[in-house]
């Protein structure tokens, strides 16, 4: 409808803002000369350029205004946004609509994510954060002002709640994906450093906006925006320590690591892993070893959210994993381990709950007594860890780093079984569930091994056939996983092999332990 | 009372401390001289916040070396928790639950009811003895809900950090009132979640989550989370009354978490938890019928089954449930969610007419005028039989109507602005010319001019 055109003229003294409408066939032209001294504009110049940037707006040109607004550093452009227009509708209403239509086109231009791309600013990204600051500046200094000589009124509240809605919407656009680093300070680690001082001009708790806000129903956004933003609030303030200093000092760092779990969610739904690995591990960084009890942490979160999988992706990941896990008290690590046991389904997980499993039966024998870890307790753990999740027909390369962590287990516990026999009914129990497990284990190994044996021969007479008829394509061998299928046969064989020496490890471990079992029933009591 | 320009202007530690410790009282349950507190401005005398309420205080954090560590006022904004649940300093659930009103005192802390051996990086040393100012300005009740209808204050304390979910067995005991009459009082079990089944009101129910094993607590209703509408008449109470409940937790029994259960479990209840939620949703009673569709979602949308024939009996409760939910939300006037759960449907199948229909309806209720038509069009694709979607259609189109018209209004009032804008204009600009020519800042002669374009309006 509108149509908007924003030029400089040959000698670069006067911009030409036109707007055309179609339909009502009506062409204004506005000249403003740069660095035109505030007493000359009247207040029709004001309205007329309001009413143009509006027009700009609408017709989707928000980053010519923009850089306008930031190229001439145009004295011009903040005397009439100060507010001493008078208009017609709810003035708060049209500011939120500017600050969003500038947001929007914002939100198009792509995120830099290194250091070069930042700094080039193709796409003028960090430009026009800078440009969307300034110009949200004069509205946030008039109602700080109005804030300090106390007589805010219900058309302040609005606009408060117009420009926090502008502040969520910067930090889920760029900020949430943006790459920020306190030692460097870019210009978009400087746009975070804005958002926050606008946010405490505007008087927004930023506890409230953390740890507060589900009590909370935004006028200006859904809360899906506010729960996006605030987990990008959250990182800015416990990562990269802006605004830091002047937020509370007094929060139970238990309770900041359980409001912060929600916003670590939301950070994973956005696939920022590093960034909630980094707010994990400080929100971690203040809670005791040991101190975390079974009800505090909503472990459904840890079952329902794939997170697991992706923190221990990168080796950063699993430190974390560990640093959660340490802080955990004994009833919630083993209730912790048995959910992970049950529903990561990844094994390399599943192996390293193993391995904290012995430590903390190592522990338990050790001295610091608790019943989670030996008795009937464990055998609910013991249950889970030493099982086979198709029987017989479980792939043993694919699970190998929890099978072998189950035999290192195995083989502990039977070294240590002076102490666990303490109790005859769960030592009972152990053995039964140790000797199924061996069982199947056993089948399982020599179905796989006869299985990747006759690959491997199969594979060695395709090569025989290749070498007398060299002409003729391999055909490809179809093993079990398809993980062979597209390799070349040398690769292929190689990968056979080592399928087989794994499977002779797994076995020689089983050896051991039935012949350690067999010494154990061979000593006197 | 020792004033406090002597007690921070002194660096001798110990001493300072011995003189608090001598004028102030041991606040801490243990008496084991963790909290000191010294009443520096009495508050009004009446009565104390109780646990989970709503507290707020101005505060100033200072080390025993008269370094300011943290202050509420320099921020000009106080500060606001939920007192005695840990969200906070120890010395801190203790101090503000011994206040009143206006009252402003100090607070001597030794580590372990502050910041302990960690210490708090850059400001606090670790094993800090902390002196805390505290006012308190004024303390309520705790919001259960983000629509206020429940509010909570704690009578007795309970133990344990684990809560009552969706399906646990509670026992409690129930004191109804409506103004000072008791209208119910009774003990009763029932399983959260469904606490319709015995007369319990939506309210209690869905404060269970919160309780602890022991809690005695008041909660205040508004009719949303009590009687509603309709009243009760057999306890007498009229329409749209608000209610208080004192409600004491005796014991409970968890439900088991999802996870928890193998998928045959889940199959088995699963059948139960859908009729539940049906005969729920037949009876009026939205909010019950949602807690069990969600149920269904929460225990089946993760698993996949083995084999063909389970997976789809899996897929088919949990996009029966999704669509249950969007026509609950409807009901209740929820929108967005209705669509959340509309668009989950869809995302299986593009075809699903209820799925559409629904989520038409919810967007039109939004005034989303060519979305909700988008989906009523696309129903008519799939079913051109269906008389509610045209209907539905046609509400769209005259609503949208109605609504561009008054657009246009808008912008037509707009040009007129220009004109009259651009008539007296010219003549300011007719003015100016006839100025002389006025010097730039440097030197520079500038000519200022406005120009408009002649072409006016048609």
């Amino acid at each position: 409808m509108l149509k908007v055109q924003i030029g400089t003229n040959l000698c670069g003294k006067y911009f030409l803002i036109s707007t055309a409408c179609y339909g009502v066939n009506y062409t204004r032209h506005l000249f403003i000369q740069r660095e035109t001294p505030e007493e000359d504009l009247k207040p029709e110049d004001y309205q007329q350029f309001r009413d143009v940037g509006a027009a700009c707006l609408s017709g989707g040109d928000g980053q010519q205004l923009l850089k306008f607004i930031q190229d001439e550093k145009n004295q011009v452009t903040s005397l009439i946004l100060d507010g001493r227009l008078t208009l017609d509708e709810s003035r708060a209403a049209s500011v939120g609509l500017a600050l969003s239509a500038l947001h929007k086109q914002l939100s198009r231009l792509p995120v830099p994510y290194t250091q070069q791309q930042e700094e080039a600013d193709e796409h003028g990204l960090c430009c026009c954060c800078v440009a969307l600051a300034t110009f949200t500046r004069p509205f946030v200094d008039g109602v700080k002002k109005k804030d300090e000589n106390c007589n805010p009124t219900p058309e302040d509240d609005e606009l408060k709640a117009e420009i926090l809605k502008f502040c969520m919407l910067s930090l889920k656009e760029p900020l949430l994906e943006a790459e920020l680093n306190r030692d460097r300070k870019s210009t978009l680690w400087l746009f975070a450093v804005e958002i926050m001082i606008i946010l405490s001009a505007i008087r927004e708790s930023l506890p409230g906006l953390l740890f507060f806000s589900s009590l909370r129903k935004f006028t200006t956004m859904d809360t899906d925006l506010s729960k996006e933003s605030a987990a990008c609030l959250a990182y800015l303030l416990f990562v990269q320590l802006i605004a830091m200093d002047t937020f509370p000092a007094v929060f139970n760092p238990v309770f900041i690591l359980q409001c912060n779990m929600e916003h670590i969610n939301q950070l994973l739904s956005r696939y920022a892993i590093s960034k909630l690995q980094a707010l994990f591990a400080k929100s971690l960084e203040k809670v005791e070893d040991n101190s975390l009890p079974v009800g505090v942490l909503d472990l459904e979160s840890f079952y329902s959210a794939p997170q697991v999988r992706y923190t221990t992706k990168l080796e950063s990941g699993l430190k974390v994993f560990q640093l959660f896990i340490n802080k955990l008290d004994a009833e919630a690590k083993h209730k912790f381990f048995r959910c992970m046991l049950k529903t990561s389904h990844h094994a390399g997980v599943e192996g390293y709950i193993v391995n904290n499993i012995r430590s903390q039966i190592q522990s338990t024998i050790k001295g610091e007594a608790n019943k989670w870890f030996l008795g009937t307790e464990l055998l609910l753990l013991l249950e889970l860890v030493l099982s086979l999740p198709q029987a017989a027909e479980t792939d043993l390369l694919t699970n190998m780093d929890k099978i072998m962590e189950s035999l290192n287990l195995l083989r502990y516990l039977l070294t240590r079984d002076k102490e666990l026999k303490s109790d005859a009914d769960v030592w009972e129990e152990l053995c039964r569930i140790k000797d199924e497990y061996l069982k199947m284990l056993r089948v399982c190994i020599s179905m796989s091994r006869a299985y990747y044996s006759a690959e491997m021969k199969a594979l060695k007479e395709e090569r025989k056939l290749k070498q007398a008829r060299s002409t003729r394509l391999l055909k490809t061998i179809t093993v079990k996983h398809d993980k062979v299928s597209h390799m070349s046969p040398e690769v292929q064989y190689q990968v056979l092999q080592s399928a087989l020496v794994t499977f002779d490890l797994m076995e020689s471990l089983v050896v051991r332990i039935d012949e350690i079992t067999e010494e154990k029933q061979g000593k006197p009591h | 009372i020792l004033s406090y320009s002597v007690f921070f202007s002194t660096s001798v530690c110990k001493e300072s401390t011995a003189v608090f410790a001598a004028n102030g009282i041991d606040i801490t349950p243990r008496k084991d001289q963790g909290v000191f507190k010294v009443v520096k401005r009495q508050g009004l005398d009446g009565d104390r916040p109780m646990i989970g309420d709503k507290v707020t205080v101005h505060y100033t954090g200072k080390l025993l070396t008269g370094k300011k560590f943290d202050c509420s006022w320099e921020r000009k904004e106080p500060f606001c928790f939920n007192v005695g649940k840990g969200q906070v300093l120890k010395a801190w659930d203790i101090g503000v639950l011994s206040m009143q009103r206006g009252e402003v005192c100090t607070l001597l802390c030794k580590p372990d009811y502050a910041y302990g051996p960690t210490g708090n990086p850059d400001k606090i040393p670790p094993n800090s003895l902390v002196v805390f100012e505290m006012e308190l300005l004024n303390f309520e009740g705790e919001i259960l809900t983000a629509d206020g209808g429940i509010m909570r204050r704690i009578k007795v304390k309970g133990e344990g950090y684990s809560n009552p979910n969706d399906g646990a067995s509670v026992d409690v005991h129930l004191e109804g009132r409506c103004g000072d009459r008791l209208f119910d009082c009774r003990d009763v079990g029932f399983i959260v979640g469904q606490g319709e089944d015995k007369g319990i009101p939506l309210g209690v129910d869905r404060a269970m989550d919160k309780m602890q094993r022991g809690e005695c607590c008041l909660l205040y209703l508004k009719p949303k989370y009590g009687f509603g509408n309709e009243g009760k008449p057999e306890y007498k109470v009229g329409p749209d009354k608000d209610i208080v409940y004192e409600v004491t937790l005796k014991n409970f029994k968890r439900a088991k978490e999802s996870w928890e259960m193998d998928l045959n479990e889940k199959l088995d209840l699963v059948s139960g938890v859908k009729t539940k939620g049906n005969q729920y949703f037949k009876a009026g009673r939205h909010h019950q019928a949602v807690i069990q569709y969600q149920r269904i979602i929460s225990w089946l949308e993760l698993e996949c089954g083995t084999g063909m024939e389970q997976h789809k009996k899996i897929q088919d409760y949990v996009l029966t449930a999704h669509l249950n939910l969007a026509l609950c939300f409807l009901r209740l006037k929820e929108f967005s969610q209705a669509v959340d759960n509309c668009n989950k449907v869809i995302e299986h199948d593009e075809s699903n007419e209820k799925a559409l229909y629904r989520r038409g309806e919810a967007r039109l209720l939004r005034n989303e005028y060519s979305l909700a038509m988008a989906d009523f069009q696309k129903v008519l694709e799939v079913n051109p039989l269906n008389r509610a979607a045209r209907a539905q259609l046609s509400s769209c189109q005259s609503k949208m109507k109605e609504h561009q018209e008054q657009e246009k209004k808008i912008y037509a009032n707009m040009f007129q602005k220009f004109a009259e804008r651009d008539s007296k204009v010219c003549k300011l600009t007719k003015r100016r010319k006839d100025e002389s020519m006025r010097s730039g800042m440097n030197g520079e002669v500038g000519i200022k001019r406005r120009r408009r374009s002649q072409d006016c309006p048609s």
